[in-house]
């Protein structure tokens, strides 16, 4: 699904304005399923969407991070990187899990589980 | 306690005119148009072939994102992230205005500071997120999809950006909306609720905006863009569409000179009325129009002989246009005076809920820059506006006592009355 020309068509729309190395991971991981570029490329539309953008990417912030306190994650902000995380990975969070997620490691881990639990339309 | 002196202190411009206050003053001293050819749907022969267009943005991308704007702009791009293409423009515009009166980040969130918006929402953006719900069938919604789109988008981003804490509002009455907003901060500030209101009105530029209006048959057809906009012209078939921006700083005159902030205007009041007849056109009589003029310049002090330039409302369509001549005719004829008039939407295209905020800004630099800017356009004046002085080109005049006319849908008219600074 995600390969399609039409697809990769609707991608390319959305990530217009993403940072390169954001666009480059999750290319990368498409096309390689390597969960160090799903994180980077996660990271990095949370990142992109931050009103106060920490000086380096979040990847490099310790897995501690909390979204709320210490990087002043709102709730717009939060839907905004969920929405784009669902479009480009074709996975749904729900609002039961999404209150879960407090952290950096726990964003990043969590969508490592389900885009492998979506299996190879995500990848 | 003295009644407060309320003056323009700040004004910043995004119009198809110019993208500055230098620009702007340039296209209305020379009449210089800012209406091109525009294709609405490329490849389509439509019988609406011109544009107000904007220059130096592109805002064609449905992703803020891929949006582009004239450099030397200091706003994140994130602050874009809840917006409408006229809510960059708006950005843009609001940075000029709060610039050019002085204004400090603490004055701007300061308790004394409000903020009063118009714009019609996002037309265009609205389409492609709800088409996103629909094609899902309601499961994919996009966060932004309210706040970026619905009448009040400006208020809500604006506010939110710029911290405003005194007031925040929206008015939402078409084309008189944004001289509605300068009326409603004129009392705020009369009042002594706040010190000071950035007046901000906006509009999208694309054919979501616009080509709905050719649905009543009130665009022109007209494909020369020299001629196709042409208020109170027997020539005239409808208005030309543009968008963009328009800020203005209205302010109690005390705190502004304290700041040495510029003055351009005082506002000496406003006026409004009800047509009480049509959903979307004017009463033929002029009659509501009239009053509106008439409740504007007493709440000024101020009579038909004191006003030197009326810039019109006239949009250019046949019936608006003849009823506005009625009532000027009304208002100044039957009175003796004979004010110089134009409407200055021959330049610029008709800019909706922008437009009252555009051309009261055009009067501020009216008086500031000594002006008076002439009919562009105006080849045969319509029978109905025998007696009225329309002058064809820009007068190097000093206009003392300027009258704004403003009208929208419903049969909403709102006036303002703007005067020289003397101190």
């Amino acid at each position: 699904m995600i390969n399609s020309v039409e697809a990769q068509k609707c991608i390319r729309e959305t990530l217009v304005g993403f940072p390169p190395r954001v666009i480059s991971a999750y290319h990368t991981f498409v096309e390689g399923g390597d969960a160090s570029n799903l994180d980077i490329a996660v990271l990095g539309v949370l990142h992109f969407y931050l009103a106060k953008k920490p000086a380096e990417p979040l990847d490099a912030l310790p897995g501690t991070t909390r979204l709320v306190e210490d990087l002043g994650c709102d709730s717009l902000t939060m839907m905004d990187t969920i929405f784009m995380v669902e479009t480009l990975f074709k996975v749904r969070i729900d609002d039961a899990e999404l209150i879960q997620l407090t952290t950096l490691d726990e964003l990043r881990l969590h969508l490592r589980r389900l885009v492998k639990e979506s299996g190879p339309a995500a990848a | 306690m003295p009644v407060p002196r309320i003056i323009v202190s700040g004004l910043g411009f995004i119009t198809s005119i110019g993208n500055d206050r230098t620009a702007v003053t340039d296209s209305l001293r020379h009449l210089r148009s800012g209406i091109e050819r525009h294709d609405f749907f490329p490849g389509h022969d439509l019988p609406v072939k011109v544009l107000g267009t904007l220059k130096g943005f592109d805002t064609a991308a449905l992703q803020w994102a891929g949006w582009k704007w004239p450099a030397g702009y200091r706003f994140q791009p994130e602050a874009l992230r809840g917006m409408a293409p006229h809510g960059l423009y708006a950005l843009c515009a609001v940075e000029q205005a709060v610039a050019d009166a002085r204004l400090q980040p603490a004055d701007l969130t300061s308790s004394e500071t409000g903020l009063f918006c118009a714009s019609a929402g996002s037309p265009r953006l609205t389409r492609h997120y709800l088409n996103q719900i629909h094609d899902s069938n309601g499961e994919r919604i996009p966060p932004m999809g309210v706040v970026s789109t619905i009448a009040g988008t400006l208020n809500f981003n604006l506010a939110a950006h710029l911290g405003v804490r005194g007031a925040v509002a929206g008015f939402v009455s078409a084309c008189a909306s944004s001289t509605l907003a300068l009326g409603y901060a004129h009392d705020e500030i009369r009042l002594g609720r706040l010190s000071r209101v950035l007046v901000v009105g906006g509009e999208d530029l694309n054919a979501d905006a616009i080509y709905p209006f050719q649905g009543m048959r009130a665009l022109s057809r007209n494909p020369d863009p020299a001629k196709a906009s042409r208020p109170f012209d027997r020539q005239r078939d409808g208005f030309v569409g543009t968008g963009g921006a328009v800020a203005l700083v209205l302010e109690e005159a005390g705190s502004a000179l304290a700041r040495g902030a510029p003055v351009y205007a005082e506002m000496l009041g406003w006026g409004q009325s009800a047509d009480g007849q049509s959903i979307s056109g004017s009463d033929p009589t002029g009659r509501g129009l009239a009053l509106a003029m008439q409740r504007a310049m007493q709440a000024g002090g101020v009579g038909p002989a004191d006003i030197d330039y009326v810039n019109a409302h006239a949009t250019s369509t046949p019936a608006g246009d003849a009823s506005e001549a009625h009532a000027l005719r009304a208002v100044f004829s039957d009175a003796g005076a004979q004010p110089c008039i134009s409407s200055t939407k021959a330049l610029t295209g008709h800019g909706l809920s922008l437009s009252g905020v555009m051309e009261t800004g055009f009067c501020a630099l009216s008086l500031a820059e000594g002006l008076i800017p002439g009919a562009a356009n105006l080849e045969n004046p319509d029978p109905a506006c025998a007696g009225l002085n329309l002058p064809r080109t820009t007068l190097a005049a000093s206009p003392r006592t300027i009258l704004k006319n403003s009208s929208g849908f419903g049969g909403s008219n709102v006036c303002v009355v703007l005067r020289r600074w003397n101190n």
